[in-house]
């Protein structure tokens, strides 16, 4: 008995080392942006660096807080998100649903078709979808980014959720059905408990989807103010003529502060898998 | 029952999601017609200038100057939509082809009259800026690249005058991790200096594709033997760090470094290009022109605020302004009259440099160019391809493109 | 007879409306576009007919045909390497820390694996930036720096193919391990114990578990996603493209997906048209690929 629980916590050990150096590897590039974003030196190239500056500043996340609108760029990035998360789940729950438990004309083409146009080059919907947004009057509203977002997750959405209720037996809900109780009452009050690990991670898809698209938002949106944080990053990227490494990087890092957040709160609803006797996987 | 309630509640909330936003205005308001959005892509130093003389010259017209990052792309897209394009767009000349051919160009022509523009402007800014016979550009200011040193390494002595003097300092200079001179070796708008100097073109007024001609295979030959002695990198982050950091002693850079390099405290000279031995031409890389275009539904909406804005752009005062935080020379002759600008060395050294080189080309082929052209370059100079055969290539792949744009 | 049918057609209506919504978000951004693309590709709108474009019919085919020469043949297989190459070390990555991460009694679990996902909150233009310039750049790169103190002489890690593939590799596994492990954590957390219980019972070894148990419990879970990552993989531009070939910043590699190719050949001529049938061809051929390495995903019935 001891013996083996040495050699458990060996690995245990060995486990803990392995996933640190992981990190570590990981984590290169990011620190290299932390430490280049609290430099006094203003480049973010130079000869003789080193991960911990000989002169530490917080200037650059001071000015990145005063010089640009990031405050408004945050509340438009998390408006932007809520309501695609919202609408998201929304929309692809009940299709997820109904895809997985029945079957009807069209169903299996519809599957494999969706999956198919999903290798459409984007290159160009942009100037497609472009065309569709204006003579509605979408172009440069909130709304018109929120359908695009929601449209182009609503695929991976439809087919995450899909393959995660096809693997919880339909016999709990069958047998609620015999109580009496109506489908929408069963996908509330079953369905959803039991599939929350692939909402969670369906959720962050689309949340993190919306916090890191900039394409559609400096395209879509024209006008600093009705920028999201990446798009409005995006036009502080540093270029030949402008720019700022330094303040370019204390803001890329604190763009995905809220993400890690949002992250970490929800690894409880992601890991509360399916334990319970009842349901395997 | 209640289930399909529920879902037509929801398709129809969907359904207003999509059709809600649609009320559009049909006539402008008396304040739409009042306000001027500007794209621009500057440094925040020159925008800031020039909204500050906007302000000041045309208090009643609100002008909202915003940076676009991927300007020229997003003027393709949005086009003429007046929901979503600007007014204007503040921008270099050598787009204007582009954009005139697709129709979302008014000519300055229709809103300022000929004659007053003919008085007032330095003549190549406005030659520039025609297309197909038409001026699309109102000039702000013209610029080019210069030979810039730092007197830490080099002393005005030794400043080379022709490209061997060059060349013999750089093989003199470069080792231990610095460099006698550094340039963006292979971009297009680099490269077309060196090509000019020996007579050669990427492509010409004319639309005609000069990859292949004798000159610019024999600059391109000359060149490399210049590249093996500058780093493999050969974008702008690379070369600007190594001429700030005083790893590199020379360079060819735009007015935007001047600023920069001086204040990192930098002791910067400024010099005419090196001759090139063998033709006896400096090299002359690419004069632009930076101006305002106007968006052909602004100039019809919006007319008097267009001319008023427009108005205001020439007057001197904004010139001289944007001379100073830009470095580049005004467009408006009469900037010239004023001691900031003549006393401003790096002004005046642009004016001088820039009236003796080439303006940028401003067909809409020359879109394709800068990639076709970029592509080559970094055959020759960063795969070491035969310079023969990639501009035979890079020429044929040019034709090709062209006939395709049609 | 007559009742069951109607039931089974209000089956059919019930199941529509429930998918409505997300069916008609997605024929809006997903399948329009396609469609649009597809009527443009037989048109002649270009930079000199942006607002008066005709259909032309099919002239624009018979251009884009000329585009698929031996360079696009070849970026036809680095598209495949490519996608074959990510896909694999991915896959097995993301399979060997997500199981790390669910080994028995790993207290800081939820540290690691909120530290393993940071990657995934940065946009990703920001870190290829990062990684370009930060990590590869020659002059200035910190791998170049670790090199020369080291001992090495620098190395110009993106000019030559095979080195900025690799490199390519690396920041795209970068970007796109956090979702994989995710998806691979969260799918390892619904095996059921028990059957491990009795597989250890019975004597057998990690590999034998894994290969019997952990793979075909996990297998429908992460399929789609699966599926839908190889399709990003195929796709993948900004990577390459950005690392490689930006404007003004190209290194001298030439790895060419089939997405960047047409880019270089067809989209910078401004010619809508003409790109859009390129497009469309590309279109087609995915699909012929799909079918051909049958990565449909499978409806068990």
């Amino acid at each position: 008995m001891r013996r083996r629980k040495g050699k458990q916590n060996l690995k245990l050990l060995l486990v803990n080392l392995v996933l640190i150096l992981v990190c570590f590897v990981t984590f290169v590039p990011i620190l290299y942006a932390f430490s280049v974003s609290i430099n006094e030196q203003n480049s973010l190239l130079g000869s003789d660096f080193s991960f911990i500056p000989k002169q530490v500043t917080l200037e650059n996340y001071r000015k990145v807080f005063t010089e640009e609108p990031v405050l408004m760029w945050f509340r438009n990035s998390l408006l932007l998100a809520v309501s695609t998360v919202v609408i998201s789940l929304g929309t692809g729950v009940p299709a997820a649903y109904i895809f997985s438990r029945r079957k009807f004309p069209g169903r299996n083409v519809i599957l494999q078709l969706l999956i198919l146009l999903y290798a459409f080059p984007s290159l160009l919907s942009m100037t497609a979808l472009y065309k569709l947004l204006s003579p509605m009057g979408l172009i440069n509203t909130k709304v018109g980014l929120i359908i695009v977002y929601t449209g182009t997750m609503a695929v991976f959405a439809l087919w995450n959720m899909k393959g995660y209720f096809d693997t919880i037996p339909i016999e709990i809900e069958e047998s609620a059905m015999i109580d009496g109780a109506d489908p929408i009452r069963i996908v509330l009050k079953i369905v959803i408990p039991l599939a929350k690990p692939t909402i969670a991670v369906t959720a962050m898809m689309v949340l993190i989807y919306v916090w890191n698209e900039y394409i559609f938002a400096i395209n879509f949106m024209t006008g600093e103010s009705t920028y999201t944080l990446a798009a409005g990053l995006y036009s502080l990227q540093a270029n030949e003529t402008s720019g700022s490494w330094p303040v370019f990087s204390a803001a890329s890092l604190l763009v995905s502060l809220p993400i890690l957040i949002i992250f970490f709160a929800m690894q409880r609803n992601m890991a509360s898998g399916l334990t319970s006797g009842g349901v395997k996987g | 029952m209640k289930r399909i309630i529920a879902l037509l509640v929801s398709v129809t909330m969907l359904a207003t999601l999509l059709c809600g936003c649609g009320t559009q205005a049909q006539s402008l308001t008396e304040e739409e017609k009042n306000t001027i959005v500007i794209w621009h892509d500057k440094e925040e130093a020159v925008s800031e200038a020039l909204l500050g003389e906007l302000q000041k010259l045309v208090p009643d017209v609100t002008v909202q100057l915003e940076y676009k990052s991927n300007l020229t792309e997003a003027l393709k897209m949005v086009g003429n939509d007046p929901k979503a394009a600007p007014d204007m767009y503040f921008f270099a000349h050598d787009k204007i082809g582009v954009y005139a051919e697709m129709g979302i160009l008014s000519p300055i022509t229709d809103l300022i009259d000929r004659q007053t523009l003919d008085d007032a402007y330095v003549p190549m800014t406005l030659e520039a800026a025609t297309y197909d016979g038409k001026l699309y550009q109102l000039p702000v200011y013209f610029e080019t690249l210069l030979f810039m040193y730092n007197r830490l390494y080099m002393a005005d002595e030794n400043v080379p005058e022709t490209t061997e003097q060059l060349y013999a300092y750089m093989e003199e200079k470069t080792r231990g991790g610095h460099y006698g001179f550094v340039e963006q070796h292979s971009t297009a708008y680099y490269s077309a200096g060196w090509i000019h100097g020996f007579g050669g073109y990427i492509m010409d007024g004319n639309g005609n594709v000069g990859l292949n001609m004798p000159e610019t295979i024999a600059a391109l030959e000359y060149h490399k033997k210049f590249v093996e002695l500058m780093p493999g990198e050969s974008e702008y982050a690379t070369v600007n760090t190594l001429f700030q950091e005083g790893k590199a002693h020379a360079t060819i850079g735009g007015p935007w470094l001047v600023s920069a390099s001086r204040a990192a405290g930098m002791d910067l000279g400024i010099a005419a290009m090196p001759i090139v031995d063998e033709s006896q031409i400096p090299i002359s890389p690419y004069m632009g022109v930076q101006g305002v275009q106007v968006l052909k539904h602004a100039a019809e909406n919006k007319t008097e605020a267009v001319k008023k804005v427009l108005n205001a752009l020439m007057q001197p005062d904004v010139g001289i302004t944007l001379a100073k935080v830009s470095g580049c020379a005004p467009a408006v002759e009469a900037c010239y009259e004023s001691e900031e600008v003549t006393a401003d060395d790096v002004v005046m050294a642009m004016r001088e440099t820039a009236e003796n080189t080439i303006p940028m080309p401003n067909r809409p082929e020359m879109d394709i160019m800068w990639t076709v052209a970029a592509d080559m370059l970094v055959n020759i100079n960063m795969s070491g391809q035969d310079v023969v055969t990639s501009c035979e290539a890079a020429q044929k792949n040019a034709e090709e493109l062209i006939r395709k744009m049609q | 007879m007559k009742k069951s049918d109607k039931k089974k057609k209000n089956g059919i209506l019930v199941s529509y409306l429930w998918s409505a919504p997300s069916l008609i978000l997605i024929s809006l951004i997903v399948i329009f576009p396609i469609l649009y693309t597809g009527y443009i590709s037989l048109t002649n709108m270009n930079v000199y007919h942006w607002f008066n474009y005709d259909l032309i019919g099919l002239q624009n085919y018979k251009e884009a045909l000329l585009v698929f020469d031996s360079g696009f043949l070849s970026a036809l297989m680095l598209t495949i390497i490519w996608t074959a190459v990510n896909m694999i070390v991915q896959l097995v990555i993301a399979y060997v820390l997500a199981s790390l991460l669910n080994t028995k009694g790993l207290k800081l679990r939820n540290g690691y694996r909120t530290l393993l996902i940071f990657p995934w909150a940065m946009p990703g233009y920001v870190s290829i930036l990062l990684w370009k310039t930060g990590m590869f750049n020659s002059q200035f790169g910190l791998l170049n720096q670790w090199m020369e103190r080291l001992g090495f002489s620098p190395v110009k890690w993106l000019a030559d193919d095979l080195s900025a593939f690799i490199c390519c590799t690396i920041v795209n596994l970068w970007l796109a391990l956090p979702f994989m492990i995710t998806i691979i954590d969260g799918a390892l957390q619904s095996v059921d114990q028990s059957f491990y219980e009795s597989a250890l019972l019975d004597g057998a070894g990690w590999l034998k578990r894994t290969w019997y148990i952990t793979i075909p419990s996990i297998k429908p879970i992460i399929a789609p996603s699966v599926v839908i990552t190889i399709f990003t993989t195929f796709k993948q531009f900004d990577v390459i493209y950005l690392m490689t070939q930006q404007a003004g910043a190209k290194t001298g590699a030439h790895i060419h997906t089939i997405l960047t190719y047409a880019y270089e050949n067809a989209f910078i001529t401004n010619n809508y048209g003409y790109s859009s049938a390129v497009s469309m061809i590309i279109f087609v051929l995915l699909i012929i690929f799909s079918y051909a390495i049958n990565i449909k995903p499978k409806e068990e019935s």
